[in-house]
């Protein structure tokens, strides 16, 4: 007994044209009518017709109509293959409702003008936000920033390798090492920034301080100039991350097979040469890997910086994160922020595209 | 004896006396009084700080007013929302300490909305423009009244509690216009905030490193403290400084340090405006009597005056971390560092510290004139006309919410009450003229000429003829966040100069203004000024 004559199967030469243009039909006609509504709405809340529309209600539930007119319009049209796709449905509204339209609202904030503390709310205001971050020199100051914070990964790097070699070979120890070399990384940031940044580091009372002035120095200062000030973000920021990577590696140096090793030993290959030839040839693609999440750790790096410096002095520590956060903190100015914010989006893409390109083109068999 | 027994002694003696037809009002004013001194010994100054046992031993004593006016048990089942502050574990924590007999007596329960003084800002401006007010009760300053009972997001105080909470007691100048919006009156008030000068007598006097005189001009403020640096300081032994700035943003409110200098220079005793044209809100703040302030300080840092890593210390360290533990000589702060000073755990200045008003400038500047006049000249500073709590709208629909928010409120700011946040750390300082008799704070513990000294600092700012008042408009603190993110950047020397740096603050308010709207701006920061 076939399968059809245990269930009605309506495949697609089932389909009637008729039924087909049903089915489009209410498909574009819940949209119209959703689209609509969103207009109707949009014109009501700036206050150009006066429809009673007290909340956004009406415009969710033509939404709602259009996902179920769509639900219905795919069995109508496509039969049984429809139904099938009706599986991908729950994940499209999901990626509508929580991706694509908060982009889309946050690029029409974007292009606005909107302080928390302004009584007229937010006002379209076309490229005055991109022309402000134009001029912006505490912004770009920022970006600058950003490069130095990443260009320090590589000093990172080198740490992380060095530990990871370390914790690899047969040191007196290791298991304590591994766990004592692991543990801030299971610390948070904010943490971080406070047992080292407003704790050891503390001017007055910190221990560091202290064991400088009983060593001569008057006045130890970590924090009263930018370079300095900069410097010590970075190294709280590699104190926590460096583990991270150093975990990684030494994942990596474990895989290495151990007769590669042994056999250049045997050819006479000194430890130096066995390093640049086979180890660390090896771990090019583990090493990368770390590089590049760890880049993308440290494009977040705002709050290390937001509760030791807020930024300062005068905005000399912020990083893009940080100072976006401010400006949507400390100054209200949603509408900037938000530009900022979207703009910074758009250059990690581009950024991490180009970054992961070469490194798919540095990891690949020359042979 | 306890409050209880307290008071019911006092109310037969009461009846006995109606029955009688005798005058007992001498024996029900000494139940008071010793009410009053019974709260200033919790704990008793030199007891160490208070803790949250002594916050609600003071809630318990003072439920005498809620008593009269609502049942035990009336507000069962009501849950109240009360938002304010947690700054260096005071406000909030108080709070919930005064009013857990509170809740005990009335039924009502309270949940708390927590937040540290950079982000109540912010949170409060997003409530007010997201129209996401989630918060029935809120702590709040009067510069915000402006944003909220202008929006008509406030709940009109009733009479009831205007006699519950004895108004008439407040100092003058937190007396109507303040709490108030278009004549209705909408706050009550739990502090009294100006700016008062603090410093260590141990630095002044004969042998003195700081000199013979303490400094009362910012002239000399400033010379003696680039004098200072390379001195020791001889508390601690460890670096001598003169006088601290905080150089950091505050969330808005480190705007008010560097008023404290222009006050001094650019408010003119003809003129009651200083931040604005009153007739144009053309900002003041790059005028020459605040770019002179400006510069007092980029001379300081120039000279190595502040203690290290200044630039970057949190404003409330200034205070607590650094004037109240001994480093540093002279500071402008609020009055809570007159009475943590002596109560609090964290200072060791108590024997040695000495209070008056902002220091005067040997010179002012006439924006009405344009020029600079050869006078000395005082101007303390209002910063921020004080705390407040209020209620929201959120309740207006429900008289028996509405009922039960307003006492809550009302019991924070009751008159004995508020004689213990006067005296002891609690963010708040002297606010009612009850506040000023000097023989309860010296039954308290004070010595008289401490008491004195601190509480004469505050008189005669709150009194003074020539006291810059903070407008009440709305955005203010945007204007003061803005101002304050380009200092601590004039400051870090990211702008070639001092008016450079006031320019930048000038162009950024001028936006602002436009923003809001200038006419609306210009007519309420005259209201404000009283024009």
């Amino acid at each position: 007994m076939s399968e059809g004559e245990y269930l009605h199967v309506v495949t697609r030469d089932d389909i009637s044209d008729g039924r087909r243009q049903f089915g489009r039909l209410i498909v574009w006609v819940t949209a119209a009518l959703t689209i609509l509504v969103a207009i109707l709405q949009v014109l009501d809340h700036r206050g150009a017709i006066d429809l009673g529309f007290e909340s956004w209600r009406p415009t969710l539930y033509a939404y709602c109509t259009w996902i179920v007119a769509f639900c219905w319009a795919q069995v109508l049209v496509h039969g049984e293959q429809g139904k099938r796709r009706l599986f991908v449905v729950p994940a499209a509204i999901f990626v509508v409702s929580m991706v694509i339209f908060p982009l889309i609202f946050a690029l029409g904030i974007a292009f606005s003008d909107w302080n928390l503390s302004s009584p007229d709310g937010r006002q379209f205001n076309g490229l005055d936000n991109v022309r402000q971050m134009w001029g912006d020199p505490f912004y770009w100051n920022a970006m600058t920033n950003m490069v130095w914070y990443c260009l320090a990964i590589i000093v990172e790097y080198a740490i992380a390798f060095g530990l990871a070699l370390m914790l690899n070979s047969q040191i007196r120890g290791r298991k304590f090492f591994r766990v004592a070399f692991l543990l801030p990384l299971m610390l948070s940031p904010v943490a971080v920034s406070w047992m080292i940044g407003k704790s050891m580091l503390e001017i007055r009372f910190g221990p560091v301080s202290r064991l400088l002035r009983n060593l001569g120095w008057d006045s130890p200062s970590f924090f009263g100039s930018a370079e300095l000030a900069r410097f010590w973000i970075m190294a709280m920021d590699a104190w926590t991350f460096i583990p991270f990577m150093m975990i990684m590696i030494l994942a990596g140096l474990q895989a290495i097979p151990r007769e590669l090793r042994e056999a250049a030993e045997v050819d006479g290959a000194s430890p130096w040469r066995r390093f640049w030839e086979i180890t660390f040839p090896l771990m090019l693609p583990v090493s990368i890997t770390a590089i590049l999440i760890r880049i993308i750790f440290k494009l977040k790096l705002a709050d290390i910086i937001i509760n030791v410096t807020s930024g300062g002095p005068g905005g000399a520590t912020d990083s893009v994160t940080s100072f976006i956060f401010r400006e949507y903190r400390d100054r209200s100015n949603v509408g900037y922020g938000t530009l900022l914010a979207i703009v910074y989006l758009v250059v990690i893409v581009i950024a991490m595209t180009i970054v992961m390109k070469l490194a798919d083109r540095w990891m690949r068999p020359r042979y | 004896m306890s409050r209880r027994k307290l008071l019911k002694g006092a109310a037969s003696v009461g009846a006995m006396a109606a029955a009688s037809g005798a005058i007992p009002m001498a024996v029900l004013a000494d139940a008071h009084s010793n009410l009053r001194a019974e709260l200033l010994s919790i704990p008793g100054v030199g007891q160490g700080s208070p803790t949250d046992a002594d916050w609600q031993k003071v809630g318990e004593l003072t439920l005498g007013p809620t008593k009269e006016r609502v049942q035990e048990g009336e507000f069962d089942g009501i849950e109240l929302t009360f938002m304010g502050l947690n700054n260096q574990n005071l406000h909030n924590f108080l709070f919930r300490g005064f009013l857990k007999p509170w809740e005990a007596y009335t039924g009502a329960k309270i949940n708390w909305i927590d937040l540290a003084q950079a982000d109540y800002n912010p949170r409060l401006q997003q409530a007010i423009a997201t129209g996401t007010v989630d918060f029935d009760i809120i702590e709040m300053g009067a510069p915000f009244e402006g944003d909220t009972a202008g929006k008509g997001l406030l709940d009109e105080m009733p009479e009831w509690v205007k006699e519950q909470i004895e108004a008439d007691d407040l100092v003058d100048y937190l007396k109507e216009p303040v709490g108030t919006w278009d004549g209705k009156t909408y706050r009550i008030t739990i502090d009294g905030d100006c700016h008062t000068f603090a410093y260590r007598t141990d630095y002044f006097g004969d042998g003195g490193i700081g000199g013979a005189e303490v400094p009362r001009t910012w002239q000399q403020i400033n010379q003696v403290t680039k004098d200072l640096v390379g001195k020791e300081d001889p508390l601690t032994g460890l670096p001598a400084h003169g006088y601290l700035d905080p150089l950091k943003g505050w969330g808005g409110f480190g705007m008010y340090f560097i008023l404290n200098r222009a006050a001094a220079y650019a408010k003119h005793p003809d003129d009651p405006a200083w931040l604005f044209d009153p007739d144009t809100m053309k900002p003041r703040v790059n005028n020459p009597g605040f770019v002179q302030a400006i510069q007092d300080v980029l001379d300081l840092i120039e000279a190595d005056a502040y203690p290290t890593d200044q630039i970057n210390a949190d404003p409330g360290t200034t205070a607590f971390q650094q004037f109240l533990a001994g480093t540093g000589s002279m500071l402008m702060w609020w009055g809570d560092v007159g009475s943590s000073a002596r109560t609090s755990d964290t200072s060791v200045v108590g024997d040695v510290v000495g209070f008056g008003i902002n220091p005067a400038s040997e010179r002012r500047y006439n924006a009405a004139a344009g020029a600079w006049e050869e006078e000395m000249n005082e101007a303390p500073q209002m910063a921020y006309i004080g705390w407040g709590v209020y209620v929201t709208n959120r309740v207006s629909g429900d008289e028996k919410k509405r009922k039960a928010a307003w006492s809550a409120a009302a019991h924070l700011g009751g008159k004995d009450l508020s004689l213990w946040t006067s005296a002891y750390p609690s963010g708040f300082q002297p606010y009612r003229n009850s506040h000023f008799q000097f023989q309860e704070w010296e039954a308290a513990g004070y010595d008289r000429a401490y008491v004195e000294d601190y509480l004469g600092s505050n008189a005669d700012s709150y009194n003074h003829p020539n006291a810059a008042i903070e407008p009440r408009i709305p955005g203010i603190f945007q204007y003061y966040s803005v101002a304050e993110d380009e200092l601590a950047k004039g400051f870090a020397g990211q702008y070639g100069s001092a008016q450079e740096t006031a320019d930048a603050i000038a162009a950024a308010w001028e936006e602002i203004t436009d923003q809001i709207g200038r006419d609306s701006q210009i007519a309420l920061y005259k209201a404000s000024l009283g024009l």
